[in-house]
């Protein structure tokens, strides 16, 4: 058995606020294998997003402790430097997209400068290059796309162009944070197939950040439930849907079903 | 009876001057009666016009064209005190409770406002009138969180206190736009629970704009499906028995549930992605696999399908309705 791609082990992210120290991130252990999609679900305050966050190095310079390892291919992220890092994110490594793709893109800049930017110069003309991600995301219609600017775009647009950026370095591993909270239902089922075909296709392990169980059902091969800064529940995804075993996956799983109109 | 609010013929387009070249109406031509007591959905994507729905029917927004009526008579017509008695009658509660709920003032102080300008309670009443609307929306003990601030409340503490607001002066109708969708799922059911119960208690009825079918699907009595400013289909029964095709297509993107039901796993046809709209004729034909020559010449209407007053504007929704919904048992 390989080495996992991602893996984390007894991760903490205590963060302080004045005086108290808030316990975001209290000890998780989770392993992405290559070319899986792993979820991690819980509700907000969960913790799920800032156990992405530090682990893509991603959390805002805020005073906290951060103790616990976090590996990606055996090298050690925590302690990784910026230029390391920086190498892993820009070749071969990871990528991250988020809720809200506005508050990410440029609202200068075109979108076609934005994917190139994201681009090495290293491997050739940019413009086919880009226009080749655009396919990939399902934009292939929209060419005139990269002359735009982001506030030109439908939500749906946009998050397919940071899913395009987040490509550019042919990551192994994407994390997605809520990608499709913000979309309407018919455009969610577009991003998520969209995702899941690059999944299959590039072999590309994928995170999914997410409150919605209905998203990991659909796409994760397996499921973490995290509660109060702990995983409280992992398992492979049809499995846990049908046999939970902590009572928190439990009471999520009949809401969510319950909520659906569906009578157990 | 005349129902307590009515949309007639009303068209919203925002901006003006400069932006205005071009400008796709909010809202292009609703008619709507909202009876006492019914619960209504309206659901649509983003942009289909709900939202402003909303804010007309409450008054904050002064349609470019066409009327609305309390109770029969236009809101332009209405004296002073019939304003004020549809200012109480007519409710709301938003999306975001931290935002409509002032964070320098505490619970009682911001209550309290509206229970002395609608002279709900006697001199002295104030603090058991509020005491009792924060138990009705199951916030006890009530003195406990009539002192707090709302930042020291959750989000769906916030959310009860909003409602508890929206109660306080007898309304007849309160209309919620978005009332859960910044609630986690857990939360989300026990608004919904809590607004079964007051209008269980109060017969007060709602008007609530939603994008989570689902989730109106367990509260409305009516639903109506809104795309591009207008509504496509009203009726009691558009979870289970579609007729216009933006309904079906809404309840075929519904995720499923099952792992093993999977649809993206499976091979999906892709989702029909979204066109830009066509001039003339029916809006949503460009996304449509049953349009017809015909779709594209002739704007079709809202017509009945159904004796339980279903309506759709369609011109094979009877087509549409005889054949199988993808979505159908896959729910169930």
């Amino acid at each position: 058995m390989t080495a996992p791609l991602l893996d984390i082990t007894g991760l903490k992210v205590h963060l302080h606020v004045g005086e108290r120290i808030v316990r975001a991130v209290d000890g998780v252990d989770l392993q992405v294998a290559h070319g899986t999609c792993v979820g991690v679900v819980g509700e907000s305050g969960s913790g799920k997003s800032t156990l992405a966050r530090a682990a893509a190095r991603l959390l805002p310079n805020l005073p906290a402790t951060i103790s616990g390892t976090a590996q990606f291919e055996g090298r050690d992220l925590l302690g990784m430097n910026e230029r390391a890092l920086r190498g892993l994110r820009r070749r071969h490594g990871f990528s991250m997209i988020f809720q809200d793709p506005l508050g990410y893109l440029n609202p200068t800049q075109r979108i076609g400068a934005q994917i190139g930017e994201a681009l090495s110069d290293e491997d050739g003309a940019k413009t086919p290059r880009i226009a080749a991600l655009l396919d990939e995301v399902g934009l292939a219609g929209a060419r005139d796309i990269v002359r735009r600017y982001p506030h030109e775009l439908s939500g749906g647009m946009r998050q397919r162009v940071m899913i395009a950026i987040a490509l550019a370095s042919a990551p192994k591993l994407l994390f997605a944070d809520e990608p499709t909270t913000a979309l309407d239902v018919t455009v969610q089922l577009q991003v998520l197939q969209a995702l899941y075909r690059l999944h299959r296709e590039r072999q590309m392990a994928i995170v999914i950040i997410t409150h919605d169980l209905a998203v990991v059902a659909e796409i994760c091969d397996a499921c973490h439930v995290m509660q109060s800064g702990r995983v409280v529940e992992s398992g492979p995804t049809a499995s846990l849907f049908a046999n939970p075993q902590h009572p928190y996956t439990a009471r999520l799983l009949e809401l969510s079903r319950r909520r659906a109109g569906v009578r157990p | 009876m005349s129902p307590i609010l009515s949309l007639r013929g009303v068209r919203q387009v925002y901006g003006g001057g400069l932006w205005a070249r071009g400008a796709a109406p909010a809202v292009d031509g609703v008619d709507l009666d909202i009876h006492e007591g019914e619960t209504l959905a309206v659901v649509g994507e983003s942009g289909s016009g709900k939202s402003t729905i909303a804010k007309i029917l409450l008054g904050l927004v002064a349609p470019t064209e066409g009327e609305i009526r309390y109770r029969g008579a236009t809101l332009a017509s209405l004296n002073k005190t019939r304003h004020e008695t549809y200012r109480r009658e007519v409710q709301a509660v938003f999306q975001d409770p931290a935002s409509s709920l002032n964070p320098r003032m505490t619970v009682a102080r911001a209550l309290g406002f509206i229970v002395r300008h609608h002279n709900l309670a006697p001199r002295g009443g104030e603090h058991d009138c509020l005491a009792r609307h924060l138990a009705a929306v199951n916030l006890t003990p009530p003195a406990q969180y009539l002192a707090r601030y709302p930042h020291q409340l959750s989000g769906g503490q916030q959310q009860r206190v909003a409602i508890a607001r929206a109660l306080l002066p007898r309304p007849s109708i309160i209309i919620a736009d978005e009332p859960l969708s910044s609630l986690d799922i857990s939360v989300q059911a026990q608004i919904l629970d809590l607004l079964r119960q007051v209008r269980a208690d109060s017969n007060v009825g709602y008007v609530v704009i939603s994008h989570d079918l689902a989730a109106m699907q367990s509260i409305a009595d009516r639903t109506a499906v809104m795309y591009r400013g207008r509504i496509v289909e009203i009726g009691p029964a558009i979870y289970t028995r579609p007729f216009h095709p933006y309904t079906r297509l809404l309840l075929d993107a519904r995720l499923s549930l099952d792992p093993a039901r999977s649809r993206i796993r499976g091979a999906a046809p892709p989702a029909p992605t979204a066109e830009a709209p066509a001039a003339g004729g029916c809006h949503f034909r460009n996304r449509c696999r049953f349009a017809t020559d015909r779709c594209a010449a002739e704007p079709p209407a809202l017509r009945p399908l159904a004796g339980d007053g279903t309506r759709a504007a369609c011109h094979h929704a009877e087509q549409i309705a005889a054949d199988i919904p993808q979505s159908e048992g896959r729910h169930s």
